[in-house]
C-alpha cells in the first residue's frame, strides 16, 4: 500500500480506528478500523464504498472535524492528530457544499483568506483568480441561493483551492448534481486537479466516477480499506468479492485446486488461473461478464480460451449488448451472466439452448475469500 | 414501448389539485370559519380604537371623536411613572435574559455535556409553569433573601424595579432559549464546519457564521421576552415594591375599579407599542432569510 | 510512528468543559432564580399559618395538602378544569377548520393570514382581555345590540360565558399555530394516494390528514389548556365571586388572606398537574413545544 515514486506522501494514515458510542445504553459503532493509507503528492485518489462503510469518517478525520479513536494522521511528514480543523492545512469541498447563506459568493471565496488574516489587496486578487479558475466571473456579488447547483458547486470548489491547501478533500461533491450535469463536472475536476496540482481526496460511493477521476483509488467496506490500487488494477484484479461486485458486476464461481495453474470447475472443466493455495483447496474466482462469450455447445473447441456450459435460460436485448443469463452444467441452478457485444452478424441464442461460454484466462480473478 | 412509455408518462403527470380540494361547499364552510375567526379576534381591538376617540363617558353613547383621554392621559403622572418603570423593567430583563437564553440554546444545541438533560428539564419549566405559580414563587423567593440578608449581613431589602426585573429574567430565559434553539436547530451545523475547515477559530466561527445565521431567531426571543415582561400582571404585582408600578398592573388595578375611557387610550397605546415591534421585527426578519434548510421533494397542501 | 490514543477523549472532555461554561451563566441564574424559589415554595407549602398571618416552619405537616380537599376547593378546582377544558375544545373546533384552510392558501395569501393571527398574539393580553370587558358590559354594545332585537336584561360579563369567551380568545392562536405546522407539514401525495385508492374527500381527511395532523392537536391542546387552567387575568376581568378559579385563589391567598402554606400547597399542585399535562403530551409522542 505504499504510494507510488516522489517525495514523501501527502497524507499518511496509521492503524486509524474510530468508534463513536453508543448512546443510551446502545452498542458502540466501529466506524473504522486499522485503516493504513499513504496517499502520494499531486495524487487524485478515491475513496469508494458503500454508505456508512467509513469513507466520509476517514475524509472528516483527516480535516479534522472528527478525531481518530486511535491511529496517526500526518500531512506532509507532520502529525496533525490533535490539530483542530482551523490549523490543518486541508480544505474540504463539503456534500452540499455548506456555502455561507448570508455571504455573496465573493465573500464565502474570501472567507478563509480573511480567517488567516491575509492582506485585503492579496485577497482580491486571488479571489479574482479563483473565480476566473471555476469560470463565475462576474457573479460574485449573487448570493449563493441565486445561482445554479452546479455554479455553487463550483463556488464550493474556488472556496477551498483559494487557500491553496497541501490536500483538498471531496465529500461526494458531485452528488447533488444531476446525470448531464455531474459526468461534465467530473471532467472539469479531473482537469482542475491536473491544473493546480494540488493532492485530491474524493470520497464517493459512484464507481464510476471514482473509476475515471483517480489515479488511484481505495475500495471501502465495513470500517476497513480492502483494496487500494489504480482503476485498472482494482477492476481488473478485485480481491474479495465485495469489490469483484461492487465495482462493475462479477460472476463468481467455485473451482478446487488441481495444481500449481489450474483450477477444477464444477462441471468438471479446467480453467487456467494461479491461485497460490494448496492443492484441493476450494478457492473462488471471478469472471466480468463482458469478459465473457457465447459459442453453439457443439462449436469447435478454441485452445487458448477456457470455457463451461449450460443452458440459455434468459436472453435481454439491451441495444449495444445481449445480457444472457445462463445455468451452468453441474451446479444446482447456478446462473452465470454473459454480456455478449451486440455487433453486425452475431449470433444470437435462444432460451434453452445449449451453450458454452469462452473466456481469455487472463480475465480470471482469484478472490482471497 | 413507445406506447407504454407515453401511458406510464400521462399517469405519473400529477393531477390537477383541484379535484384535491375539498368540495365548493365545504371550502364554502371552511371560508366562512376564517372570516368569524378573524372578526373574533380583531373586533374587540377595533371596538377599543373607537372608543378611545369617543368624547363620551358611556361606552355605547357616541359624544363625537376627541382626543380628550390621550390628552388627560399625557397629563397624569401616574400613568407616565407606570409606562417609564415598565420600559425600564422590559428593556433591561430583555437584554439580561437574551444574553443568558441565547448562551443556554447554543451550549443545548451545539454541545454534549454531563448535566446537559437536567438543564435541559429545568430550563423547559418556567414555559409551562403558569404566572399564578411563578409569582408565588419569586414573592417567596424575596421574602426569604431579604430575610436572609438583613439577619446575616444587616442589609435590608426592598421589592422594587430590581425585584421585578429579576422576576422577568427568570421566566424569559427559557421563551428566550426555547426560540433560539429552534433557529440553531434548523441552521445545518456543517455551516460551522465549514468555517472551521475555512481557518476560523470556534469564537470567529461564532461571529461570523453561527450568529448572523442565528440573529432572527435571537430577535425573535428578545421580541418574546419583550411582549411578555410587558404583559406579565401577576408576577409584577407581587414583586412590585411602592412606585415601582409598571404600566399593565396600574391598569389592572384601575380596570378593576372601574372602566373608564382613560383606560381605553392607555390600552390603545400598549396595542399600538406591541404592533409596532412586531412590524419592526417583522421587517426585519423579512430581509435576513437563509440559513434554513428547507426540506426538498416534498410538497406541502394544494392550494386551493 | 507517533499513535495517538486518548486524542478523542480528550477532544470530548474539552468540548464538555466549553458547552459548560458557555450555559454557566444560564444554569446559574435558573437556579438561583428558578430552582431555589421552587424549593421555597414546597418548604412554605409544608409550613402552618400562625394567628398573625406569618409562617410557622416548627412544625413541617401537611395541614396545607389536607385542605385541598375541601369541598370549597374542590368546587374551584373541578371549575377551573371545566373551564380550561371547554376553553380547549373550542379552540379546537373552531382552531382546526382555521388552520386547514389557512394551510392550504397559496404561499402569498399564508404569509399574510398568518401575520393576521400572530398580531393579536404578540399584542398586549390585557388590553385584549378588557376590550371584552368594554364589549360585554351592561352598557357596552352588545347587551345594546340584544335590547334592540327585543332581548332585553341580559347579562354577559361577570359570567362563565365570559371567562371562557375570554380565554378562547386569549390563546386561540396557541391552538391555531401547532396545528397549521401539522397540516402544512403534510406531504399532500399523500392524499392523493388515498384517493387514488378509492377513499371520498372525508375520508382520505379522516385516514391521512387527521392521524398526521394528531400531533399539532395534542400540543396546540396541551398549549391551550395549560394557561387557561391556572389564568388569572381573565377571570378577574371578566368573571364574578361565584366564578372565581384557581389562579384568584391562589392569589387571594397570599394578598388578603395571607395563608401562605395554603397558596404554596395550592401552587404546588397547579404545578402538579401541568406537569402531568405535558408529561402525558411527551408520552403520546409529541415533539418539543
Amino acid at each position: 500500500m505504499s504510494a507510488p515514486a516522489g517525495v514523501g506522501p501527502a497524507v499518511s494514515l496509521r492503524g486509524i480506528r474510530k468508534v463513536f458510542p453508543g448512546h443510551r445504553g446502545a452498542e458502540d459503532t466501529v466506524a473504522l478500523e486499522g485503516v493504513d493509507l499513504d496517499i502520494a503528492d499531486g495524487e487524485f485518489f478515491s475513496l469508494l464504498g458503500p454508505s456508512g462503510c467509513g469513507k466520509t469518517t476517514l475524509l472528516r478525520i483527516i480535516a479534522g472535524l472528527e478525531f481518530p479513536t486511535s491511529g496517526s494522521v500526518r500531512i506532509n511528514g507532520r502529525e496533525v492528530g490533535l490539530e483542530p480543523p482551523d490549523r490543518r492545512p486541508v480544505n474540504t469541498v463539503f456534500q452540499a457544499y455548506a456555502l455561507f447563506p448570508h455571504m455573496t459568493i465573493a465573500d464565502n471565496i474570501a472567507f478563509g483568506l480573511r480567517m488567516k488574516r491575509v492582506p485585503s489587496d492579496e485577497i482580491r486578487r486571488r479571489v479574482t483568480e479563483a473565480l476566473e479558475l471555476v469560470r463565475l466571473t462576474g457573479r460574485e456579488d449573487r448570493m449563493p441561493s441565486q445561482v445554479s447547483g452546479g455554479q455553487q458547486q463550483r463556488v464550493a470548489l474556488a472556496r477551498a483551492l483559494v487557500n491553496r491547501p497541501e490536500v483538498l478533500l471531496l465529500d461526494e461533491p458531485l452528488g447533488a448534481l444531476d446525470l448531464k450535469l455531474r459526468q461534465a463536472m467530473q471532467l472539469e475536476l479531473k482537469t482542475l486537479q491536473e491544473r493546480v496540482g494540488i493532492t485530491f481526496i474524493l470520497v464517493t460511493h459512484d464507481q464510476e466516477e471514482a473509476l475515471a477521476m483517480s489515479d488511484r483509488l481505495g475500495v471501502m467496506d465495513g470500517g476497513e480499506l480492502v483494496q487500494v490500487g489504480t482503476p485498472g488494477e482494482v477492476y481488473e484484479r478485485p480481491n474479495t468479492r465485495f469489490v469483484a461486485n461492487f465495482l462493475g458486476d462479477s460472476n463468481l464461481l467455485t473451482a478446487t485446486v488441481v495444481d500449481d495453474g489450474a483450477l477444477r470447475l464444477a462441471d468438471g472443466s479446467i480453467a487456467r488461473a494461479t491461485a497460490g493455495r494448496p492443492v484441493g483447496s476450494t478457492v473462488t474466482i471471478a469472471l466480468r461478464p463482458e469478459h465473457l462469450d457465447l459459442r453453439h455447445a457443439d462449436a469447435p473447441r478454441d485452445a487458448h480460451l477456457d470455457a463451461v456450459h449450460g443452458v440459455v435460460v434468459k436472453a435481454f436485448y439491451m441495444g449495444s449488448a445481449i445480457y444472457y443469463d445462463v445455468v451452468l452444467d453441474g451446479t444446482e441452478g447456478m446462473l452465470i451472466e454473459v454480456r455478449q457485444g451486440n455487433a453486425p452478424g452475431i449470433e444470437n441464442y435462444g432460451v434453452g439452448e445449449r451453450v458454452r461460454v469462452r473466456w481469455n484466462p487472463h480475465s480470471t480473478t482469484v478472490l482471497a475469500d | 414501448m413507445s406506447a407504454l412509455g407515453a401511458a406510464t408518462a400521462r399517469l405519473r403527470r400529477p393531477r390537477p389539485p383541484r379535484t384535491l380540494a375539498p368540495t365548493r361547499a365545504v371550502e364554502r364552510l371552511l371560508a366562512g370559519n376564517a372570516w368569524l375567526v378573524f372578526a373574533f379576534l380583531y373586533l374587540p381591538i377595533i371596538a377599543l380604537v373607537v372608543l378611545s376617540f369617543n368624547d363620551n363617558r358611556l361606552a355605547s353613547v357616541w359624544g363625537g371623536a376627541s382626543l380628550r383621554w390621550y390628552r388627560e392621559l399625557v397629563s397624569d403622572a401616574a400613568v407616565l411613572s407606570a409606562l417609564r418603570n415598565s420600559l425600564i423593567v422590559a428593556v433591561a430583563s430583555t437584554v439580561v435574559a437574551t444574553a443568558l437564553g441565547t448562551a443556554a440554546a447554543i451550549a443545548l444545541e451545539r454541545f454534549r455535556w454531563r448535566g446537559r438533560r437536567t438543564f435541559d428539564g429545568m430550563l423547559f419549566l418556567p414555559v409551562i409553569i403558569p404566572d399564578v405559580t411563578m409569582a408565588v414563587m419569586m414573592l417567596l423567593f424575596f421574602v426569604q433573601v431579604f430575610r436572609f440578608a438583613g439577619n446575616m449581613l444587616g442589609i435590608t431589602g426592598a421589592f422594587g424595579l430590581t425585584t421585578i426585573i429579576l422576576s422577568h429574567v427568570a421566566f424569559n430565559i427559557s421563551f428566550v432559549a426555547i426560540v433560539v434553539r429552534a433557529r440553531l436547530a434548523g441552521m445545518d451545523h456543517v455551516l460551522e464546519e465549514a468555517a472551521a475547515d475555512l481557518y476560523a477559530s470556534p469564537w470567529q466561527s461564532f461571529r461570523h457564521v453561527t450568529l448572523p445565521l442565528i440573529a432572527p431567531g435571537i430577535a425573535g426571543g428578545a421580541l418574546l421576552a419583550l411582549t411578555l415582561s410587558l404583559d406579565d400582571v401577576v408576577i409584577t404585582s407581587f414583586v412590585a415594591g411602592p412606585g415601582s408600578t409598571t404600566l399593565p398592573v396600574y391598569v389592572f388595578s384601575l380596570v378593576r375599579r372601574g372602566v373608564t375611557p382613560l383606560i381605553n387610550a392607555v390600552s390603545v397605546l400598549m396595542l399600538a407599542g406591541s404592533m409596532l415591534l412586531v412590524i419592526v421585527s417583522l421587517s426585519l426578519q423579512g430581509r435576513r432569510t437563509g440559513g434554513e434548510r428547507r426540506r426538498d421533494g416534498q410538497r406541502s397542501l394544494p392550494s386551493a | 510512528m507517533s499513535t495517538s490514543t486518548g486524542l478523542e477523549q480528550d477532544a470530548v472532555r474539552a468540548e464538555a468543559r466549553r458547552g459548560l461554561l458557555i450555559g454557566l451563566p444560564a444554569i446559574a441564574t435558573l437556579t438561583v432564580l428558578f430552582a431555589i424559589p421552587l424549593i421555597i415554595v414546597v418548604a412554605y407549602s409544608f409550613g402552618t399559618r400562625t394567628r398573625t398571618g406569618r409562617t410557622d416552619f416548627s412544625t413541617l405537616d401537611l395541614s396545607a395538602y389536607q385542605r385541598l380537599a375541601d369541598p370549597l376547593v374542590l368546587e374551584i378546582v373541578s371549575r377551573s378544569l371545566g373551564y380550561a377544558l371547554l376553553t380547549t375544545v373550542i379552540c379546537l373546533i373552531v382552531g382546526y377548520p382555521f388552520a386547514y384552510h389557512l394551510a392550504t392558501r397559496t404561499p402569498r395569501v399564508r404569509a399574510v393570514l398568518l401575520v393576521l393571527v400572530m398580531l393579536p398574539f404578540w399584542s398586549n393580553f390585557l388590553v385584549r382581555t378588557y376590550a371584552w370587558r368594554v364589549l360585554l358590559g351592561s352598557d357596552g354594545p352588545l347587551v345594546r345590540l340584544l335590547g334592540a332585537l327585543g332581548i332585553d336584561d341580559v347579562v354577559l360579563l361577570f359570567t362563565p360565558f365570559a371567562i371562557v369567551l375570554g380565554l378562547v380568545y386569549g390563546f386561540l392562536p396557541f391552538m391555531v399555530l401547532p396545528l397549521y405546522a401539522a397540516i402544512e407539514r403534510i406531504d399532500h401525495t399523500l392524499i392523493e394516494a388515498a384517493r387514488d385508492l378509492h377513499a371520498s374527500g372525508w375520508g382520505a381527511f379522516r385516514a391521512v390528514t387527521l392521524p398526521l395532523s394528531r400531533s399539532g392537536v395534542i400540543a396546540g391542546s396541551v398549549l391551550v389548556f395549560i394557561p387557561a387552567f391556572g389564568a388569572y387575568v381573565t377571570p378577574e376581568l371578566l368573571g364574578g365571586s361565584r366564578t372565581t378559579m384557581l389562579g384568584s385563589y391562589v392569589v387571594r391567598q397570599f394578598l388578603s388572606a395571607r395563608d401562605w402554606p395554603f397558596g404554596s400547597a395550592l401552587s404546588v399542585a397547579i404545578l402538579a398537574v401541568m406537569l402531568l399535562a405535558t408529561t402525558a403530551y411527551f408520552r403520546t409522542g409529541g415533539r418539543s413545544l
